[in-house]
């Protein structure tokens, strides 16, 4: 047990690690050069770029926008991706890990903080996925990963609060570290080759919707038949 | 096409594991990525990417000779894949450099700090300007498809013959030198290779490898790009590649019989194996495969008669360079760790898939390569792993390769152990003091290589007075006026404390307390302790012109060349036709044969153990 621990910990950790920021720079590198493409192709060349950047930052720091549509789920999503984030980042643990590896370390949260924004986490992400799936409308256009992303992201966190806080763990302790470790390392590789790739797009998904009004008259059409979806048209109409 | 998209992946998964090794390699060091030690500092790197890397790139001066100054115009379908590949085989040996140098951004040093006695001063120099003229000689082929450089582009191929001699004078130069620089390495290499003439035997089978490597090439890209195959050009090539091959084996073995080797080849142990081996693969089945015509003449026996070719002269240099290298009593033998065999290979992909860029985007053949791929009736694809869109067609082959390299890299981190590894430290060679009386020997670690140094000769020419001694003895043992220099320059190669510390604290020594040196309530450091002349007055004598500051004595060689050339140069002007600042002044070789008998005979001594400098000598010389 204390192997895989090890294992889980040093060459895994590694392996996922490594994919998770290398794809992340390989998704983004072709997210670019594919709108660059689509720039050359759009019929008006004029981009709006102040519009573009203010929208970019409105949406990094969405509170401007929790009353506009569905204000609770929106409330939800923002605690959500705070904890997601902050907890995993500046856990103290984790930072002695990163100490211990490459010899820096950073700031790390008071261990009480880490507790309670974990325990955020955790029940937020439950509201998510209860949101997802009792709503007729957000089932129709969910796909399967919308479906398994909130319980895989909230077993790092639960089986992490359970080891931070030991009475909790006492029995098992080994057995709940290692399905920390390895769903965190499953999270880290997931992370580019699906939807979580937005922590990188984010910067390119304004542009791409401003440049996707421009294209040619017909571009539509082509994209569907291209999809080998051209039946969906008559479903549509 | 299926083979190039094939042969792409493997090259890229190899890219990206060594790109992560390489990455290991810069943030945890040498140690941490390679089995090379202080006692063994050139290994794999050193051998193959640069000494085999040079060779691999000869296929570029033969060729561009045999085409350009002999006017042999059947090889002319050649001729730009040759340069390509001989510029591509220059920037793999400058790449696999920044590995292997231990302060590689240094490197730009030699450009402006020149050491011209220095051999690899010459190869430096050889291979930055040979870089350049093969730069100059193929950028000709990718101007072709940019009109706005036609002027440069034509003026270039109007200076092509200049560029093709300065190409091979340069290469004769350095391709040479190479072996030059294991002439350093006497006592190292192994009698079976070192020679005096290994820079012409590497130049011959260097001449012999780029016939052998063109040849190669041809095959791999006729192979992989599905094109005709040129098999009775490359007849013709082999066909030459032998007659320098037997030109090679024969001075080979000559040198062997000249130096009195022949005989130990009878023998067998590990290095009569290698040598056998070596001959066996460079020149042995080549030379018998080429002289059968229906071999010589068929795509099979090509294939065999180039790979044993390019394999047996690699092998020959990484052997020259590391393996045959004579191993110190106690020590192992080196031998390359994965992350070494990992990181060339990554040079070799990196240089393969530039080559196979530059054939599918330029006209390098008559008929440029084309990427199947790159199909404008083809339709997008999806990335297999992410399903969403991240390209056109003409990404397709990005996408694939991207995720293998990616993948790859990911894998070699997960190897590497990441744990700094401290260096092994050099061995302690104890200096043995100059024996001798009106002439001494100085030869501190006994080879029979030392100077003989005319004591007397330096008194009348200087003085006798006490004062004129002081000249070279600048520090003397208490109550002695002329103590030697192995005394306290007692290590040959590294500094050692003259002072000894411990022994004035030792109660075996001069057991003095320690409040006599040092202030008592201060830290016990140098600052509060007392100047070592408040008890020792002659310690140094008055008049001395070496200045003692630290009592920490550099090594046996390094302090007897400072104080000696510091001197010499001085009096150069008033020694009539005498060049006594060079280094032939003092070192005429081996001093004698009975000397070095004798040197011979204390060495063998002490590696048993029977003249180790004993506690009991020690005393008794204090």
């Amino acid at each position: 047990m204390e192997n895989w621990i090890e294992f889980g910990r040093g060459p895994l950790f590694r392996l996922c690690f490594a994919l998770m920021i290398l794809g992340l720079i390989r998704t983004f590198a072709f997210s670019l050069f594919g709108l660059i493409g689509a720039y050359h192709r759009a019929g008006e060349k004029v981009v709006p770029w102040g519009d573009l950047i203010k929208k970019t930052f409105s949406w990094l720091i969405p509170i401007g926008r929790i009353w506009r549509a569905r204000p609770l789920y929106s409330i939800i999503s923002i605690i959500w991706h705070i904890g997601l984030i902050i907890v995993p980042l500046f856990l103290a643990a984790h930072v002695t890990l990163w100490k211990n590896s490459v010899g820096f370390a950073w700031f790390s949260l008071p261990q009480i903080w880490a507790d309670n924004l974990t325990i955020v986490a955790i029940i937020s992400a439950l509201l998510l996925f209860i949101g997802r799936v009792s709503s007729k409308e957000a089932r129709a256009l969910s796909r399967k990963q919308d479906f398994w992303w909130p319980p895989l992201l909230a077993l790092p966190f639960f089986t992490g609060y359970l080891c931070s806080n030991i009475s909790l763990s006492a029995n098992g302790y080994q057995v709940i570290m290692l399905i920390h470790l390895y769903s965190a390392n499953l999270v880290m590789v997931m992370i580019p080759f699906t939807k979580v790739a937005h922590c990188v797009l984010l910067p390119l998904s304004q542009f791409v919707s401003s440049v996707g009004w421009k294209f040619p008259r017909g571009t539509g059409e082509k994209v569907m038949k291209t999809l080998g979806k051209d039946n969906m048209k008559e479903e549509i109409a | 096409m299926d083979r190039v998209h094939r042969l792409k992946s493997v090259l890229w998964t190899i890219i990206g594991i060594a790109a992560a090794v390489g990455m290991t390699r810069y943030i945890f060091g040498l140690g941490a990525t390679t089995n090379l030690t202080d006692r063994v500092p050139w290994g794999l790197w050193i051998g193959f990417d640069v000494m085999g890397g040079v060779a691999l790139a000869a296929g570029g001066f033969v060729v561009t000779a045999i085409y350009y100054i002999f006017r042999r115009e059947e090889l002319h379908p050649i001729v730009k894949p040759a340069v390509l590949t001989a510029f591509l085989g220059y920037l793999a040996v400058a790449f696999g450099l920044l590995f292997d140098l231990g302060l590689p951004w240094n490197i730009w040093h030699m450009i402006i700090f020149w050491n011209p006695h220095s051999p690899l001063f010459e190869v430096g120099w050889c291979v930055m300007l040979y870089l350049a003229v093969l730069l100059l000689e193929f950028s000709p082929v990718p101007l072709e498809s940019f009109s706005a450089w036609a002027k440069i582009r034509s003026f270039l191929i109007k200076w092509k013959l200049v560029l093709v001699i300065l190409g091979i004078s340069l290469s004769t130069l350095h391709q040479s030198s190479l072996g030059s620089l294991f002439l350093l390495t006497p006592y190292k290499l192994h009698p079976f290779w070192y020679t005096p003439i290994l820079p012409i035997l590497f130049f011959i089978s260097a001449v012999y490898l780029g016939l052998m490597m063109a040849s190669w090439e041809s095959l791999f890209t006729t192979h992989v790009y599905r094109r005709e195959k040129e098999t009775s050009l490359i007849a013709h090539l082999v066909g030459a590649a032998r007659w320098v091959i037997l030109l090679y084996v024969i001075v080979r073995f000559g040198d062997l019989f000249v130096r009195g080797q022949l005989g130990s080849l009878a023998e067998i142990n590990y290095y009569t194996v290698m040598f056998g081996l070596e001959i066996t693969i460079v020149a042995i089945v080549p030379f018998i495969l080429t002289m059968i015509p229906k071999v010589r003449d068929s795509n099979p026996g090509q294939w065999f008669i180039a790979s044993f070719g390019v394999f047996g002269v690699v092998f020959n240099r990484t052997v020259t360079g590391g393996l045959a290298h004579l191993v110190q009593d106690g020590a192992s033998r080196y031998i390359p760790a994965w992350t070494e065999f990992i990181v060339s290979a990554g040079v070799v992909s990196f240089m393969a898939i530039l080559f196979l860029f530059f054939v599918e985007h330029f006209k390098v053949w008559e008929q440029r390569a084309a990427d199947p791929s790159v199909d404008p009736e083809k339709l997008p694809e999806f990335d297999k792993a992410s399903n969403a869109s991240i390209g056109t067609p003409l990404l397709a082959g990005w996408t694939k390769n991207s995720l293998i390299f990616i993948s790859a890299a990911a894998v070699g981190l997960m190897f590497m152990s990441g744990k700094k590894v401290a260096s092994q430290g050099i061995d302690s060679t104890p200096v043995s003091q100059a024996r001798g009386c009106e002439v001494l020997m100085v030869d501190g670690n006994l080879d029979g290589y030392g100077v003989k140094f005319p004591h007397a000769e330096h008194i009348t020419r200087i003085g006798s007075e006490p004062e004129k001694c002081t000249v070279c003895h600048h520090m003397n043992l208490p109550g002695d006026s002329q103590t030697e220099c192995s005394n306290c320059h007692s290590e040959m190669y590294q500094s050692v404390d003259a002072f000894r510390h411990d022994w004035h604290a030792s109660s075996d020594g001069a057991n003095i307390s320690c409040f006599k040196c040092h202030d008592k309530g201060k830290p016990k450091d140098v600052d509060s302790a007392v100047e070592c002349s408040e008890c020792h007055q002659d310690l140094i004598p008055a008049g001395a012109t070496i200045k003692v500051d630290q009592y920490n004595a550099p090594g046996y060689v390094d302090a007897l060349h400072i104080a000696c050339i510091r001197c010499h140069e001085t009096y150069i002007d008033t020694v009539a036709n005498r060049k006594i600042d060079e280094c032939s002044s003092c070192h005429k070789g081996a001093i004698t044969p009975e000397n070095k008998k004798f040197a011979e005979i204390v060495m063998t001594k002490v590696k048993a153990g029977k003249f180790q400098i004993t506690p009991e000598i020690k005393k008794d010389r204090e």
